[in-house]
């Protein structure tokens, strides 16, 4: 420990602690630009200078290591004035006219360190250099006119998510910010997670969605989980007036750091899907507008008089709504229950789970990561992120997928699938086993190795798949490497569908009635061609769809931030997601609907989903 | 003790911060009881008198060269000058312009925008003022006070007005201090 002084106060912080970190133990506050506190140190803005006795000039307490006995002072005459200097220099550079800026108002981390300093004006005068703007993304868009240089936004590209899309060109007061190689950010290898956008400091990247939408102390934040697939990212939602204004990353989250990808950040604010407003009985003369209850009658009365009747429910629902369902129709003689595009995954799931538990840095932080039968580029991208920041550290990459996969372009060792995983895998493990392989090489000096078993592997028989990476654990970890497993499970719930016993795809053949749990999820064309020939269908979902178009029963589900849930996560944790904002009238959580169902039914339900548990599968 | 005398003008702005001034309602009586208010736009004098007034309050950055005669007669003729509003205190909206050359702004403003006809021209008569680079007040002449905002809340026109008219010099900061 490093004892030092701040103000007067004494402060004892680790070595190697920066001095404007120590300042916060000491709760001191030090203006800053250029710094946050999930990047590195990169003294940038020069806004944090402070006095240090025995120093020559004032140096940026950002990337200045704490030393022993320094004695620092943050509020002499000569840091305000130099803190001025620095603003003013920042205001002169190019176009920070508050008035028809977006974050004027508190939103704007330039515009609160001038009104902290009690800046009336600028002592200089901005130099008129007009910048481009780039509005090429389809959901932000750069402004270099309002840049400040921090490069906050090229470093959480690089190091927070890996991607390395943005850069600065040019020198000087002629920097500015540049995908790739110069061109539109929309045409470049940009991945639209928005964490430029998330830690722009002022109004140079702004979000499309929330614009304009009011500051951020008009609206309320919550925070919630992410369920559109199964890592559970944190998230914090700003609504306003019932409305959801922006979604940000949860930097207290121990899984995503605070990262989101563009479908949980912002596709939920695109609004290009039709919601169905009201429940739909349909007759002679076509769907017709019905009450919920009429809508549920109709839906008994078929399962008593077309039969064979089935439930399908998707892997996003909630545990309150799959233990609902489960206790609605699993072992129902009239219903058969299945899982809605359930492929046998969720069992291979279930057995990968058992073999390691695992957590996601566990795996990404390893020294070799082995990715099986998985795109990280297109799903759980977070995950991906969190591979690819490491590989600037020497962490190497060996994926086992096919040729389309994205993601192997970040590969050190792509294992060919064409001949299918299971040959690939029996090769990837006879290679480690003879250290013959390139991928024994890779290995030979890894002490740590990260396994992550994706849904895209395929095999007729996924139980042995699931054998096989058992066998690889254990030849790794008997070479002497910690080993830590993951499978990414599938949509946001696939492991509370499995310990409900609802691991398996159904057989539909013959049947005359479906019932769709769909919520808020689209069906793929698999399973729409397979719905096709039941001449029954009952669609419970959020948007309007071809398949609720055909329905004899359509009934309006909430979407995510309209209801609250529970789900078991990507490391097998519980986490809530939490209700947002209020549907309208007419429109029930599938939660509240397989309540009304059941008692239609005449089946008493029970609303403690971990009591159920227990009761339909056996487990505790 | 005669009432100090209070002279305000404005340049290029939206005269908005004048509106701004009236937005403080039956409070400017207070202010007429503490100041007396000689030439302003909005009212019949149009100039500061030729013997001097204690506070002149400029409206609007500097755009052209009659904006600058106005400036340096009011600032010679006041002994503290109030810089109203973002226009003056740092150029504002209307140095927008400054992005483009001024030939540029001119052509924009007279011949292509939509509502301008095949006939739209350049005004050249001589008599006219000549637009300049969009500057801030401070710029052109020295300022002693700066009243930043778009427009500076009543609250704040009334503070500054309230201060200035008792002798004191007024400090923005926390609640009153708004770029807007």
């Amino acid at each position: 420990m490093v004892n030092i002084t701040i103000d007067g106060k004494q402060v004892s912080v680790p070595e190697g602690t920066t001095v404007l970190r120590a300042a916060e133990n000491a709760g001191v506050v030090i203006p800053t630009l250029c710094d946050h506190k999930e990047l590195a140190p990169y003294g940038g803005c020069r806004l944090c200078l402070v006095e240090v006795e025995g120093a020559r000039t004032l140096q940026p307490s950002c990337t200045l290591p704490v030393n022993p006995n320094m004695v620092v002072h943050t509020a002499t005459e000569k840091v305000k004035e130099a803190r001025k200097f620095v603003l003013s220099l920042i205001f002169s550079e190019r176009n920070h006219f508050c008035m028809f800026c977006q974050v004027s108002g508190g939103d704007c981390e330039l515009q609160n360190s001038a009104y902290a300093e009690g800046m009336t004006h600028w002592p200089l005068q901005p130099n008129y250099s007009p910048f481009t703007v780039d509005a090429s993304n389809p959901y932000f868009v750069i402004d270099n006119n309002r840049c400040i240089l921090c490069r906050r936004c090229v470093r959480a590209c690089g190091e927070l998510v890996g991607n390395f899309t943005l850069g600065i060109e040019e020198r000087g007061a002629n920097s500015y910010l540049v995908a790739d190689l110069g061109g539109p950010i929309g045409e470049s290898t940009c991945v639209s997670c928005g964490t430029c956008v998330q830690v722009c400091p002022t109004g140079a990247i702004i979000d499309r969605q929330s614009a304009y939408n009011g500051r951020e102390k008009d609206t309320t934040k919550v925070k919630t989980i992410c369920t559109r697939c199964s890592i559970g990212c944190g998230m914090e939602v700003l609504t306003r007036d019932n409305r959801v204004v922006r979604i940000e990353g949860d930097w207290d989250a121990s899984i995503n750091h605070g990262l989101l990808c563009s479908t949980g950040r912002f596709e939920p604010l695109i609004n290009d899907k039709e919601r169905i407003p009201t429940s739909l009985v349909a007759g002679a003369n076509g769907q017709k507008a019905s009450t919920l209850d009429t809508a549920v009658k109709e839906i008994a009365s078929l399962i008593q008089t077309a039969q064979p009747a089935a439930a399908l429910i998707t892997d996003n629902a909630s545990l309150e709504e799959i233990s609902l369902f489960s206790q609605l129709f699993v072992g129902n003689s009239k219903v058969k229950a299945g899982v809605l595009g359930g492929n046998g995954f969720l069992q291979m799931h279930e057995s990968v789970r058992s073999i390691s538990g695992s957590s996601l840095s566990d795996v990404t932080g390893c020294d070799v990561v082995i990715v099986v039968g998985a795109d990280l580029s297109t799903d759980h991208q977070v995950a991906g992120f969190l591979v690819k920041r490491q590989l600037p550290t020497g962490t190497k990459l060996i994926m086992l997928s096919d040729p389309k996969n994205v993601f192997s372009a970040n590969a050190d060792l792509v294992l060919d699938t064409s001949k299918g995983f299971e040959s690939a895998l029996k090769g990837l493990l006879n290679g480690i086993k003879d250290n013959t392989a390139a991928a024994a090489r890779l290995l030979s000096t890894a002490k740590t190795v990260g396994i992550i078993v994706g849904e895209t592997v395929e095999s007729d028989d996924l139980s042995k798949i699931s054998g096989l990476i058992k066998d690889l654990t254990e030849a790794l970890k008997s070479s002497g490497k910690a080993t830590h497993v993951l499978s990414l499970k599938g949509g946001a719930n696939g492991s509370a569908l499995s310990q409900f016993g609802l691991n398996h795809s159904l057989d539909l053949n013959g049947v005359k009635t479906v019932i769709l749990f769909q919520g808020e999820d689209t069906v793929d064309q698999k399973m729409v061609q397979k719905l096709s020939s039941i001449p029954n269908l009952v669609v419970i979902g959020t948007y309007n769809s071809t398949l609720a178009a055909r329905a004899k029963v359509v009934i309006p589900a909430t979407t995510w931030w309209e209801t609250s849930g529970t789900f078991i996560n990507i490391e097998n944790n519980l986490q809530t997601s939490n209700r947002i904002t209020q549907p309208t009238d007419d429109i029930n959580s599938m939660q509240d609907i397989l309540s009304v169902i059941g008692k239609q039914l005449g089946k008493g339900l029970n609303s403690d989903w971990q009591k159920t548990l227990g009761s339909t599968t056996g487990r505790s | 003790m005669s009432k100090p005398k209070v002279s305000s003008d404005w340049l290029a702005g939206c005269a908005g911060c004048h509106m701004s001034l009236l937005d403080m309602d039956e409070r400017i009586l207070q202010v007429l009881e503490l100041a007396e208010l000689r030439s302003t736009p909005i009212t019949d004098f149009k100039e500061p008198d030729a013997s001097g007034v204690d506070v002149g309050v400029l409206e609007g950055g500097i755009s052209n060269t009659y904006n600058e005669e106005v400036a340096h007669k009011m600032r010679s003729r006041c002994k503290t000058l109030v810089a109203l509003g973002d226009c003056a205190v740092f150029g504002g909206i209307p140095a927008m312009r400054n992005f483009f050359t001024i030939e540029e702004a001119l052509r924009r403003a007279y011949i292509e925008t939509p509502s301008t006809d095949e006939s739209g021209k350049i005004p050249s008569d001589p008599e006219l003022a000549v637009p300049t680079k969009v500057r801030a007040l401070s710029e052109v002449v020295p300022v002693d006070i700066f009243v930043p905002g778009c427009p500076p809340d009543a609250d704040v026109i009334f503070y500054v007005l309230s201060e200035l008219a008792q002798g004191r010099k007024p400090e923005l900061k926390d609640e009153l201090l708004h770029w807007h």
